[in-house]
């Protein structure tokens, strides 16, 4: 256990002048229009809370910090650059020491500490996508929301979903540079289909992806509810794993990634700062080999920015670079492309109804989208989930897939893969 | 607050729009001048027009004051309320209700963000032109009470230039129109009396904007100065030939160095003891010759460089770094006491000094950020609350920043409004017979002045109060 202080430390607020630039950049504050419900407001109970002014114990005060997204969306939008991210989590370990979490978050960040767990959880949920039922029960109430989100995680083409397919002559010579992929735990197992994209892409550009037993999951929702024993506990297995297996580490989750490049400052120590370091979203990785271009996709592509990827990693242009490889692609950012869906982790599941009143913004400025736009692309699982859910429920004809997805695609067509 | 009436409240716009926790109202203590914290009674966010008529014809039969809030980023104290009254949050009214393309109007609810209305008619050719540097969160219908300026005033008027007509509720919870959708003055100009009332003749429920075209051609130059001086001589020198600039606005070095460290950094030049930035928009060949004459003004002023935004991202930067700026004074210190006072633009070069002066004998740290080109100042003191002596001699420079400028002919206020911070300073610029008048104007409005009680029009400096106090 790292020696932690024993004062909360809010110092990163107090560049904080109230001057209420940051509320419309709030998603929870656009949803309500309540300043209770705005980083301005916020941060005011934070203060209070540091000073005593506010018990740790108080509901509001709970209700309030609670439905803060986490997606920061309020940071770069600060003249001051006030370091709200490092309050809220302060906030939430001080919360979280006092109080512990609700039963339903402590059930969900339980299954996400064992893999033993949550690996066969998720095998009955894909069994249960393969049966296509999500797709048909999909819809509007929370049950078919949920079944949305599953139905929202399957392969777009049953092509896609071939697993485990590699290149058949890898391109990488002895000294490409290696990657090893993070795998995850929705990722690894909804997801299996963009692991194999990023796997083939990578190659595709070069890189030699080599994999690498012994990882768990990221920490990132446990860090995120104020966990913080658990996130170090599950950061210092993959320190562990990960040291010293390739030149870069790459995550194609942001969520997982924006963890892992913090994993220094979480653990503080040598092996964990140098870990991070090598840490990298796929898009940029394929970003600074170009990508090579691939075939035509005469799509509508609107890209969604998660926000532990634009905010938390500030990785704006890669992801955008990777949609510009592929010829015939038309790219729009819709004007709430660069706001929070509302998924946030394990937000949805705790906070429905403020999660869907984030996310009902952004499904409207799909709906008015003109040309409404064929496919959404974000890179992360939450969002795919969240957003894909969203649009079913909206009953918007619109897929939503991980950009690595759509250069697969392009490759295949280009016969890149041979 | 009375449960009953938080009750009633409830029964209006549904109970999770009434906020009445402890740490609810905390958020709501305080606007955009954190120095002036007060608790509300009670927070209520009707979301329509309906609902306002309701709330405020409940609070008339209970005789229970309010205050009306837009997002909060007001600069006088203004959207405060104590614990006696009810605090209504207009935040939720956010819809563009209705755009004219032809005629060049829209009508938007109160809760309208000031950018988002010019965002959304921009791809017609049109802008909502009055842009407060807060315009990217504050509402119209903050701006319509405070009416609220910015940088392109100087050319375009402030906002009473742009509002033709209002729907407005009364404190005793009637409805009515204000003006016309033609913007005729027909009869008394009841729109040019409501705009900039702040918030003491009623609630404005939904406001007719004039929307501009997007002039044909913009040329933004920054140009730097070796001294403050040189750049107020310049803003007169500019103004005396005859053009009126789009915006002409200054930043001092204190203030030059807290944007440049900040995400809105614009290349401002860190070293000049004063930058300006002065625009000029108009057709074409008209703004390259203004702007051909402008720059060798400036020049001939003593500006060390003058360049021209090269694009309309670096146009957009040179501006983001302007408006952001009083929010970047937080790099400062935690705390900031934003001040607002027009001078005689000839004054300038002499009030500039003077500050500099009031800084200097307290010991403070004070940036300038100003609309040069109408004489607006804004002294920003940065300070820290946690030492009392410290801001006693903040209260005490704000006062004497204010006397200097009332000597030199100014007022008291040029956009932020009186609010609560100013209320001192109106017997300086108004003799008790005038301030008299106008709280019989306001109680024409608001007989039992239930509508932001306390704001505005000092109560104990006019005509009926001393006498009264003469009589005791």
């Amino acid at each position: 256990m790292t020696a932690r202080p024993t004062a909360p430390d809010y110092s990163s607020l107090d560049p904080c002048v109230h001057c209420g630039f940051c509320l419309p950049a709030c998603p929870t504050y656009l949803a309500t229009g309540d300043e209770s419900d705005s980083p301005r407001g916020r941060i005011v109970l934070m203060r209070a809370l540091e000073r005593g002014e506010i018990g740790a114990d108080d509901a509001a005060l709970l209700q309030h910090l609670d439905a803060c997204l986490g997606c920061l969306g309020c940071e770069p939008v600060c003249p001051s650059g006030v370091g709200y991210g490092r309050g809220i989590q302060t906030a939430r370990e001080q919360l979280f020491a006092r109080r512990g979490p609700s039963p339903l978050a402590a059930a969900v960040l339980g299954v996400f500490r064992r893999d033993r767990v949550w690996r066969p959880a998720f095998t009955v949920a894909r069994w249960l996508r393969a049966t296509g039922l999500p797709r048909v029960l999909a819809g509007g109430g929370r049950a078919g929301f949920g079944m949305g989100m599953l139905a929202a995680s399957a392969p777009a083409t049953a092509r896609g979903g071939a697993p485990g397919r590699r290149l058949a002559r890898p391109s990488a010579a002895a000294a490409a540079p290696t990657v090893a992929l993070f795998r995850g735990c929705v990722m690894d197992t909804l997801f299996g289909h963009v692991h194999d994209a990023t796997r083939r892409t990578l190659e595709a550009n070069g890189y030699r992806v080599v994999e690498v037993e012994g990882q768990v999951c990221c920490g990132a929702l446990h860090e995120h509810a104020g966990d913080r024993a658990a996130a170090e506990s599950l950061a210092r297995s993959n320190v562990e794993a990960l040291a010293g297996s390739a030149d870069w580490i790459v995550v194609n989750s942001a969520g997982c990634g924006a963890l892992l490049k913090a994993y220094g400052h979480l653990l503080g120590t040598e092996a964990a700062t140098e870990l991070a370091g090598r840490v990298r979203d796929v898009s940029e990785l394929l970003a600074d080999r170009g990508p090579r271009p691939g075939g035509e996709l005469p799509l509508e592509v609107a890209y969604d920015a998660p926000c532990h990827l634009q905010h938390a990693q500030r990785v704006h242009a890669a992801p955008l670079a990777v949609l510009g490889a592929v010829p015939g692609l038309r790219l729009r950012l819709l004007p709430s492309s660069d706001k929070c869906c509302g998924s946030a982790g394990i937000y949805s599941v705790l906070r429905p109804d403020m999660a869907r009143a984030v996310l009902d913004l952004k499904i409207q400025s799909f709906a008015q989208a003109d040309p409404r736009p064929d496919v959404v692309a974000t890179g992360n699982p939450g969002c795919l989930m969240q957003i894909g859910a969203g649009l079913r429920a909206a009953g918007l004809a619109i897929r939503v897939v991980h950009p690595v997805e759509l250069l697969d695609e392009s490759y295949r067509r280009a016969k890149i893969y041979g | 607050m009375s449960p009953a009436l938080i009750e009633e409240l409830g029964r209006i716009v549904g109970p999770r729009w009434v906020r009445h926790r402890r740490a609810e109202l905390k958020t709501y203590a305080m606007d955009g001048l954190p120095t002036r914290e007060s608790y509300p009674g009670v927070v209520v966010i009707p979301a329509s027009s309906s609902e306002v008529r309701e709330v405020v014809r409940l609070l008339h039969l209970a005789g229970a004051p309010f205050v009306a809030r837009g997002a909060g980023t007001g600069l006088s104290g203004g959207a405060v309320a104590d614990p006696e009254t009810v605090l209504i949050a207009l935040t939720r009214m956010n819809r563009i209700l209705h755009v004219d393309p032809v005629r060049r109007r829209a009508v938007v609810q109160p809760g309208v963000v000031n950018a988002r209305l010019s965002e959304a008619v921009a791809p017609l050719g049109l802008h909502y032109v009055p842009d407060p540097s807060s315009q990217a969160a504050c509402t119209v219908g903050g701006n319509v009470a405070e009416n609220a300026g910015g940088p392109h005033c100087l050319k375009y008027g402030v906002t009473t230039n742009h509002i033709v007509q209002l729907e407005v509720v009364l404190p005793d919870g009637s409805t009515v129109e204000l003006g016309s959708p033609h913007g005729e003055p027909w009869g008394p100009d009841l729109v040019g009396l409501f705009v900039g009332s702040e918030g003491m003749f009623g609630i404005v429920t939904a406001i007719t904007v004039r929307l501009e075209p997007v002039p044909a051609s913009v040329r933004t130059l920054l140009a730097d100065f070796p001294t403050v001086r040189a750049a107020s001589e310049a803003v007169s020198s500019v103004i005396a030939t005859g053009i009126v600039p789009a915006a002409m606005e200054m930043m001092d070095r204190a203030c030059v160095a807290a944007v440049e460290a900040s995400i809105y950094a614009a290349g401002y030049p860190t070293d000049a003891a004063a930058v300006l930035l002065v625009e000029l928009d108009g057709q074409p060949d008209a703004v390259e010759a203004e702007s051909e004459t402008v720059r060798a003004i400036l020049c001939e002023r003593g500006a060390r460089s003058v360049r021209s935004a090269s694009s309309a991202a670096d146009r957009a930067r040179l501006w983001q770094g302007r408006k952001k700026a009083f929010g970047a004074m937080g790099r400062i210190a935690p705390d900031l006491a934003v001040q607002d006072a027009v001078v005689p633009r000839s004054a300038l070069p002499d009030i500039m000094d003077r500050i500099a002066e009031i800084r200097d004998r307290h010991g403070l740290s004070i940036s300038n950020v100003f609309h040069a080109g109408d004489g607006n100042l804004h002294p920003n003191i940065s300070f820290d609350r946690g030492d009392p002596d410290l801001v006693h001699r903040v209260h005490v420079a704000c006062h004497e920043i204010m006397a200097v400028c009332v000597a030199a002919g100014g007022s008291i206020t040029g956009e932020h409004g009186v609010g609560s911070d100013k209320l001192d300073y109106m017997p300086w610029i108004f003799s008790p017979e005038t301030l008299a008048a106008m709280r019989a104007v306001r109680r024409v409005f608001d007989p039992a002045e239930r509508a932001n009680p306390g704001k505005v029009v000092p109560v104990h400096a006019c005509r009926e109060w001393r006498a009264a106090r003469g009589a005791q």
